[in-house]
């Protein structure tokens, strides 16, 4: 799958390589543990692996998992895909970015629910993490989707009046649209504040065995992206600023995706 | 803080005043073109300067009424439930991108292309079975526009048939269970999903025969409309062809029986099977479940035996492409009706059945996951950032007592049960021409919802009587029906827009809206079954 690069340019080849490595290194830790989890009894389980203090070889593993999906996701962010537009706001590659995490880590949803079932199901041993940490990627999963879906513009919006206007009420529009959403962002950020940061200081728990810090974790992160996603509907504002006046349907067809089904349905 | 004393005036004098900038508020907003979950979040804040005034909101920062809004958007954030959009989309997708329904459609093909109107009737057997495969619209109607529509116009089909069976049934995704349209209303109105699934089935299934029934009659009374293929003389007909197909469902049969005994077997070498108290038993995978199981077996291996092997085999070939479907389907609706797992899980492993049929097809390229993750986020984040706005909105809403207000406006008016009813069906078609089904669950349903649960039971519907529990399923069924109609009903139905996007281009939108005229006038005949006889929706619950 070679591409023309987005915006790593040379950096491409070290990038790609420093993916690997750590996913290379994530995967041998991954081995290193399940092998001592079949020798021993008090091997380094789920428990243990939120719980880094202590235990340099769980530190090293949530950096190198952390580390690998970022930098796989920097070198995804590299490929545009057929059917995303064209990235050309200043905020577009850190939104990208963003993106590729979480799509990663829908395919980790999977892959959580999939072990939880069959140990639960077949072996009959059901896991006390893997609903609480699939709650937890999907915290993260449902936040950066909003942004992606800012940078692709395909938020769900009512063009009828809108594509009657003429370009300068347009423009007028989208900055009140702007303002109105900025001002909804200082008063979740207003109104949230302290919460977070209580929160996310204490790194409060679930509350439950496994115990992640969900809250702690969440309730920061909501605030957050949430400000990321205003700053993406600023970069749009200036990068759609000169364009011409789009006329959109009522749903967010894509020629290119049904040109794909249409070759699936061909080749058989 | 003294400067916010001039903005006192922002502070409305009472509910009903607050209600009212609150609706034209959001008509302007989307008038715009702001994004609805963020016209919504907007005013959400709005809602809570009515209410508090500004100074009491920003007095103080970090804290005061505006942390609602966060924590209503972390109860989203952290809803288990929630995570099955995600998952459904994800499955749909790449459910789309492999050759299952191709096959399907080939399969069903064979069986029913010498009937008159037969390639219109298996697109809505198609449909169907793909709508209980996956919950979502757009990729179904997409997908049969590609496969049926080309065949039924080479055929010289009558257009508007045609087009009107694609689009109708291709909508049938959000009323045949799994359906994102009734998790979010459960979500919404913390209803049993998994009631309102079985709510739906016989409603959805009395829509598409509806619809089968239609085709049928249509193409008796007047054969022009969908002429007959020509006829493949080394084809088998008839008797012989009927009797392939009980060889197919025969051998079909014993796999399946076959997979249920093993599975029984395991869970009584296992001893999983043994009950503690207060379990409920394992469907079909009780120790006495066994010998009827084993029963079965031997029934189907001598219908095969008796059918002979050549007929069976044939009837196999020709049948192939419906096992793909019935595992997924078996995978999905199996896991949530035979107690294994809840919705969200029924997804996870939705995604892992098709996910696994294609590597077995030998289709799916990483290109492929990597397309379909792209969509699933892009419209995972289009519809959960609605859901963020409208939580944020709810709870601002609710803090102030809005509900609570319109609710009591409308009961202190003493319409006729039904006519509060019929208005709402009203409001629901409108609005469903112009907003997304989704916008609509979320901010009209918080509103609507405690109306109906406060309206006499005894007086809903006109024969039969319905359940007080069941009050709020039945209206998710009404309302879903309701947004199939919206899907078809002009000037936005987005199953037009989709049909327009992969038809021949002579083929106009005003035409495709035409052909739709008689499936939306079946889709209401089937809303007023559901309005006239409630307890239809019980059936099965």
């Amino acid at each position: 799958m070679e591409q023309q690069s987005v915006w790593l340019g040379p950096m491409r080849r070290p990038v790609r390589l420093i993916a690997i490595g750590l996913t290379a290194l994530v995967a041998v830790i991954f081995l290193w543990l399940v092998a001592n989890r079949m020798i021993s009894e008090d091997a380094i389980g789920m428990h243990e692996m939120i719980r880094p203090e202590g235990r340099p070889l769980v530190a090293i593993m949530l950096w190198a998992i952390l580390g690998a999906i970022l930098f796989v996701s920097i070198y995804l962010s590299d490929m545009r895909e057929s059917i995303e537009t064209k990235p050309d706001g200043v905020f577009d590659i850190i939104s990208l970015i963003c993106s590729r995490i979480s799509m990663i880590m829908i395919v980790m949803i999977v892959i959580v629910m999939f072990y939880e079932v069959v140990s639960r199901y077949v072996f009959a041993r059901p896991t006390l993490w893997a609903n609480e940490l699939s709650l937890w990627i999907a915290a993260f999963v449902f936040l950066l989707a909003g942004q992606y879906a800012m940078q692709q513009r395909s938020h769900i919006r009512i063009y009828v009046i809108y594509d009657m206007m003429p370009r300068w009420m347009q423009k007028f529009s989208d900055i009140l649209s702007l303002t109105l959403l900025l001002f909804f962002v200082f008063a979740m950020v207003w109104g949230g504040y302290d919460d977070a940061l209580r929160r996310f200081l204490r790194m409060e728990t679930f509350g439950t065995a496994w115990d992640p810090p969900i809250p702690g974790i969440v309730k920061p992160a909501i605030l957050i992206i949430i400000m990321m996603v205003a700053i993406q509907a600023i970069s749009n504002l200036i990068s759609d600023w000169n364009k011409a006046p789009e006329h959109h349907g009522l749903d967010d067809i894509d020629e290119i995706e049904i040109e794909n089904i249409r070759r699936t349905l061909e080749e058989k | 803080m003294e400067f916010l004393s001039y903005f006192a005036w922002m502070k409305a004098p009472d509910i009903g005043m607050l209600s009212l900038y609150l609706l034209l508020g959001m008509f302007f907003l989307l008038a715009i073109g702001m994004p609805l979950g963020f016209a919504s979040a907007f005013l959400a804040v709005a809602v809570l300067i009515m209410k508090f005034g500004p100074e009491l909101l920003f007095n103080d920062f970090g804290k005061g009424p505006l942390s609602v809004l966060s924590q209503a958007v972390y109860r989203q954030m952290t809803n288990y439930v929630l995570i099955s959009i995600p998952l459904f989309i994800f499955m749909a997708a790449l459910l789309e991108r492999s050759g299952i329904a191709k096959d399907m459609y080939n399969s069903l093909n064979v069986w029913l292309s010498g009937t008159r109107g037969g390639i219109a009737i298996v697109t809505s057997i198609m449909a169907v079975i793909m709508a209980a495969m996956s919950g979502i619209i757009g990729g179904e109607v997409v997908l049969l526009g590609l496969i049926a529509l080309p065949q039924m116009l080479r055929l010289g089909y009558n257009q508007n048939l045609a087009i009107g069976t694609i689009c109708a049934s291709g909508s049938l995704g959000t009323m045949i269970p799994p359906s994102i349209v009734l998790i979010f209303y459960g979500l919404v109105t913390e209803t049993s999903i998994k009631a309102l699934f079985t709510a739906s089935f016989l409603p959805g299934f009395m829509l598409a025969s509806f619809f089968i029934i239609y085709i049928f009659i249509r193409t008796r009374l007047n054969p022009s409309l969908a002429p007959l293929p020509e006829i493949d003389p080394d084809a088998p007909a008839g008797r012989e062809k009927g009797l392939m197909f009980i060889g197919f469902l025969s051998k079909f049969g014993l796999w399946i029986i076959g997979v249920l005994f093993l599975r029984a077997l395991f869970f009584t070498v296992t001893g999983q099977n043994t009950l503690q108290e207060g379990e409920d038993p394992i469907a079909l995978g009780m120790v006495y479940h066994l010998p009827y199981i084993g029963v079965a077996f031997l029934i189907s291996g001598a219908i095969m035996f008796a059918i002979g092997k050549e007929r069976v085999n044939t009837g196999w070939d020709m049948g192939k492409g419906l096992i793909a479907p019935t595992v997924v389907i078996g995978v999905v609706l199996g896991s949530i009706y035979m107690g294994i797992t809840g919705i969200t899980e029924a997804a996870g492993m939705g995604v892992i059945a098709v996910f696994t049929i294609s590597v077995l097809r030998r289709e799916m390229t990483f290109e492929i996951v990597w397309d379909s993750l792209v969509r699933t986020l892009k419209s995972t984040g289009t519809i959960i950032w609605v859901t963020i706005g409208a939580a944020a909105l709810a709870a601002a809403y609710t803090l102030s007592g809005g509900p609570t207000y319109v609710a009591n406006l409308i009961l202190a008016a003493e319409l006729p049960t039904m006519s509060i009813i019929l208005v709402m069906m009203f409001i629901f078609v409108i609005m469903g021409m112009f907003m997304d089904w989704v916008g609509i669950v979320l901010l009209i349903m918080p509103v609507f919802l405690p109306i109906v649960l406060k309206l006499p039971v005894q007086e809903l519907g006109y024969f039969g009587e319905l359940d007080p529990r069941h009050v709020a399923i039945w209206f998710g069924v009404v309302f879903c029906m309701n947004m199939q109609v919206s899907f078809l009903s002009p000037p936005f139905g987005p199953a037009a827009f989709y049909l327009k996007s992969v038809a021949p281009p002579h083929i106009t939108l005003t035409q495709i809206f035409a052909g739709f005229l008689p499936f939306i006038a079946l889709q209401l005949l089937a809303l007023t079954v559901l309005i006239l006889y409630p307890p239809i929706v019980t059936v099965f619950l």
